[in-house]
């Protein structure tokens, strides 16, 4: 099951001690951007909602707030339980002693501040250049520059796959290093290979791509004895930076200077090499925290493609970049696929799961065969994986039609995954020894009304309770 | 486990909210504000306000809004700076303009605002914006356009805000190839800094919701009875609910509108109910249409579900305010209308 990016990160920021969430919502920058990123529809309205009022928001009157029906329960206790994993949420009493939900101080300071820009000087939404740079800087230097690195990384990781493919691009040593601490690749410096895990980094959208990459680097970087709310707290600044304008590193702290450095080998910052002062965030930084996709889909490609041919090209490649954004891949019913595409990378890619056919100068037929699925699925792809590559990568004629994709194609390909698959498994608690059975009747009971559980197991007095319904099964059945 | 079974497994897939357009007509007929006097002057309201759009922006990416003054003349356009307007701009001070399209990408003059590394970019050009336009509508009021029209253009208004909102939601499913959102392009919103073309977040087929907020201080509206009532039908169409604020008058179609359209009415009729302007902005009307799948929206059914914690909130004013006070921006009195403006200050003015 693919993990999204938010989730992703979400699950990374649940692990960390209270204390540096504390720490970490002491900027307007990291509070506006886990609010935004993170949170839940329903749970934003909720935060929204208790930022201005001075005393806690009674249970009672959030229960009569939110609707009775089964759906919206259960979004409001998912909103819940994010906000208090989160420590943005806190249970506090009124002055009457009834029991009411209150924000954290430290967020909800933050947040109005980034609301209404006050809070001193925090300086977290980035320092802008007061002076012009020497060598101007466009959108589209910055956009090749974030795509030659990025896909330089990802051209490292297919090369493992397959070594007559990749090989072209360099990357430094560091980045190297992280993606064997990331597992995505093993073995030494000399031969590597892709891992399991490395499919599934490669067939994610970028967005998902880049938080994968930096998750790792957070894990890392605390054997590298950097602060990680000094990271956390930079990364969720450069997601609120503006493209195109280049920022000061003036009250950048020593860590966030370093991390400047492996940042810009990730093409997520661009530094200009003549002047070490200022840095400009990529596509790659200023889309961290929101849900837009990092890098236009087959710009991957045709940069560096039209590199290695002639430079007209890439100029008027540059110029056009509305062409380029657009996907490469058709899929007909008939299970047969055309790539317009003469990236390597690409190509490489859908040879994971396609049998690739004919290779035309611009254009490569593939056919999608339950032979070729199934290696994919023995190499721990899943079907949810490539057909989400498929969408995201649909040729705009494609997309013209909803579904994008035609449903017997992608109705096939869940069958054969699921040929190979009977079990599922979620998060989620396991309560027995339920006092007496008709306790555990009243709860199984109540379960049919709330949906809070996933399975029951009558004989032995068991219940597997959802991950999100933790506090409220905690409060009604214990 | 009761099943073991596989068939529903499509479902792993985090539902993301279709993003959403906010269109605010903010009624600033310097009759009706004067009438309210001190206990909610318009620089407030509007301080208000703006955490309130700010709050809207920060929801969602995609999230935009537009602002239309309903003034005691003519409609006009707070939030996007119009088309024209921004051109006659740019020529007046080209040279200016020009200095700050070499150092950035070409953003033009106009919605220029300060740089300021403690507020996040897109809120202090949707404010900068807002209040330039708030206070070039103020300075090119005359006295005798204010004498001779005593009402307030809500129908231009809601009429703006329909065009609008139809234009927007068409190029919505269609902006899959538009890059970025352009500062400088007069058309485009805050909060739409994004590619839009993601096919995976579905956003293209869930489209935009839209809503208008009316923010009303005027009573009296029987002379525009037949275009209010054509454009309140045209939302029930398009299924835009009208939300309405009302600050003080009489009520009679707004009212109607909000019922009609399936949106909040409420009426602030009190000093000390106007006194918490914001937490009724941030508690009833920010919600958008998906939220409010999940909520009980005062007025609905014909029961008010919610009034126990409206009528405490009618309190909170009395209370001291949350947020630290800062400087206001510098106040500027415009000749015999009695309404104040606060200034383009860099921060948002802080309520109070």
């Amino acid at each position: 099951m693919s993990m999204t990016a938010s989730q992703r990160a979400l699950d990374y920021l649940e692990q960390l001690p209270g204390t540096t969430f504390t720490k970490l919502y002491q900027q307007p920058s990291t509070a506006l951007a886990i609010f935004r990123r993170m949170l839940p529809h329903l749970a934003k309205t909720l935060v929204m909602a208790m930022l201005y009022m001075p005393e806690p928001f009674a249970t009672t009157s959030l229960d009569t707030w939110v609707k009775g029906d089964a759906e919206s329960a259960q979004a409001k206790d998912r909103a819940l339980s994010i906000l208090q994993r989160l420590r943005i949420l806190f249970d506090a009493p009124d002055a009457k002693g009834r029991s009411g939900i209150r924000l954290s101080e430290q967020f909800a300071k933050s947040l109005r501040a980034a609301l209404t820009g006050g809070g001193g000087e925090h300086r977290s939404f980035g320092v802008p250049c007061s002076t012009a740079d020497a060598t101007t800087v466009t959108v589209e230097v910055l956009d090749t520059f974030a795509r030659r690195q990025w896909e330089a990384i990802l051209y490292y990781v297919v090369g493992s796959a397959n070594t007559g493919l990749g090989g072209a691009a360099n990357i430094s040593q560091g980045t190297k290093t992280l993606l064997q601490k990331g597992n995505y690749v093993r073995g030494t410096a000399r031969a590597t290979s892709i891992t399991q895990l490395g499919f599934t980094f490669l067939l994610q959208e970028v967005n998902a791509q880049i938080w994968d990459l930096l998750i790792v680097y957070l894990n890392y970087s605390t054997e590298l004895r950097m602060d990680p709310v000094d990271v956390l707290s930079f990364l969720f600044t450069l997601g609120s930076l503006e493209l195109g304008i280049s920022y000061s590193t003036s009250n950048l702290t020593p860590t966030q200077l370093q991390m400047l450095e492996d940042l810009s080998d990730f093409g997520v910052v661009y530094q200009p090499p003549e002047d070490k002062t200022r840095y400009y965030p990529t596509r790659l930084a200023t889309t961290l925290t929101s849900d837009a996709p990092a890098l236009p889909n087959s710009n991957l490609s045709s940069t560096t493609t039209t590199s290695t041919t002639t430079d007209t090209t890439t100029s008027t490649a540059s110029n056009i970049p509305s062409q380029n954004e657009k996907g490469y891949i058709l899929l007909e019913t008939n299970y047969r696929l055309y790539a317009y595409t003469t990236s390597p990378l690409h190509l490489s890619l859908l040879s994971l799961f396609c049998a690739l056919k004919t290779r035309y100068p611009n254009l490569t037929t593939a056919k999608i065969t339950k032979k070729s699925i199934l290696r994919a699925l023995a190499l721990s792809i899943t079907s949810d994986q490539i057909i989400t590559y498929l969408t995201t990568h649909a040729h705009p004629l494609m997309r013209l039609s909803t579904p994008t994709l035609p449903p017997t194609v992608v109705d096939q390909i869940r069958l054969w995954q699921l040929e190979g698959e009977r079990m599922k498994s979620w998060n989620g608690f396991l309560i027995k020894d339920i006092g007496s059975q008709e306790e555990y009747e009243k709860a199984v009971r109540m379960d049919q009304m709330t949906g809070y559980f996933r399975g029951v197991a009558v004989k032995r007095k068991e219940a597997i309770a959802k991950r999100e319904a933790e506090m409220s099964v905690k409060k009604e059945v214990l | 486990m009761n099943v073991v079974d596989a068939t529903d497994r499509a479902e792993a897939h985090e539902d993301l909210e279709p993003p959403s357009l906010l269109t605010i007509i903010l009624d600033t007929n310097p009759h009706a504000w004067a009438l309210l006097g001190d206990s909610l002057p318009l620089s407030k309201a509007v301080a208000n306000l703006l955490v309130f759009i700010n709050a809207h922006l920060a929801i969602n990416y995609a999230n935009r809004v537009a602002v239309i003054a309903s003034h005691a003349e003519r409609a006009a356009w707070l939030y996007p700076t119009p088309a024209h307007a921004r051109k006659q701009e740019t020529q007046m001070n080209g040279s200016v303009s020009n200095s700050h399209a070499q150092n950035g990408e070409g953003r033009g003059g106009a919605v220029q605002p300060p740089d300021d590394a403690n507020k996040y970019r897109p809120f202090a050009q949707m404010e900068y914006a807002f209040m330039d336009n708030l206070r070039k509508l103020m300075d090119s009021t005359t006295t005798e356009a204010i004498q001779s029209s005593p009402s307030t253009m809500l129908a231009g208004a809601l009429t703006r805000a329909l065009a609008y909102i139809s234009k927007q939601t068409s190029t919505v499913p269609t902006t899959t190839t538009n890059a970025q959102f352009n500062y400088s392009d007069p058309s485009s919103v805050a909060g739409g800094n994004d590619l839009n073309n993601d096919p995976t977040s579905n956003q293209t087929t869930q489209g935009l919701t839209s809503r208008v907020l009316i923010v009303s201080v005027s009573g009296d509206l029987a002379d525009k009875y037949i275009e209010i009532m054509n454009s309140i039908f045209a939302c029930q169409r398009l299924s835009i609910p009208i939300d309405i604020l009302k600050l003080a008058g009489d009520p009679v179609f707004l009212q109607q509108a909000a019922d009609t359209t399936g949106g909040i009415y409420m009426s602030l009729s009190t000093p000390q109910a106007r006194a918490g302007l914001l937490q009724y902005l941030m508690f009833a009307y920010l919600p958008d249409q998906t939220a409010r799948d999940h909520l009980i929206m005062p007025g609905e059914d014909g029961t008010c579900l919610l009034c126990g914690s409206h009528l405490s909130m009618a309190n909170y004013g009395q209370k001291p305010a949350v947020v630290p006070r800062k400087k206001k921006g510098k106040k500027k009195r415009i000749a015999d209308s009695g309404v104040d403006t606060p200034g383009s200050g860099s921060g948002t003015p802080i309520p109070v």
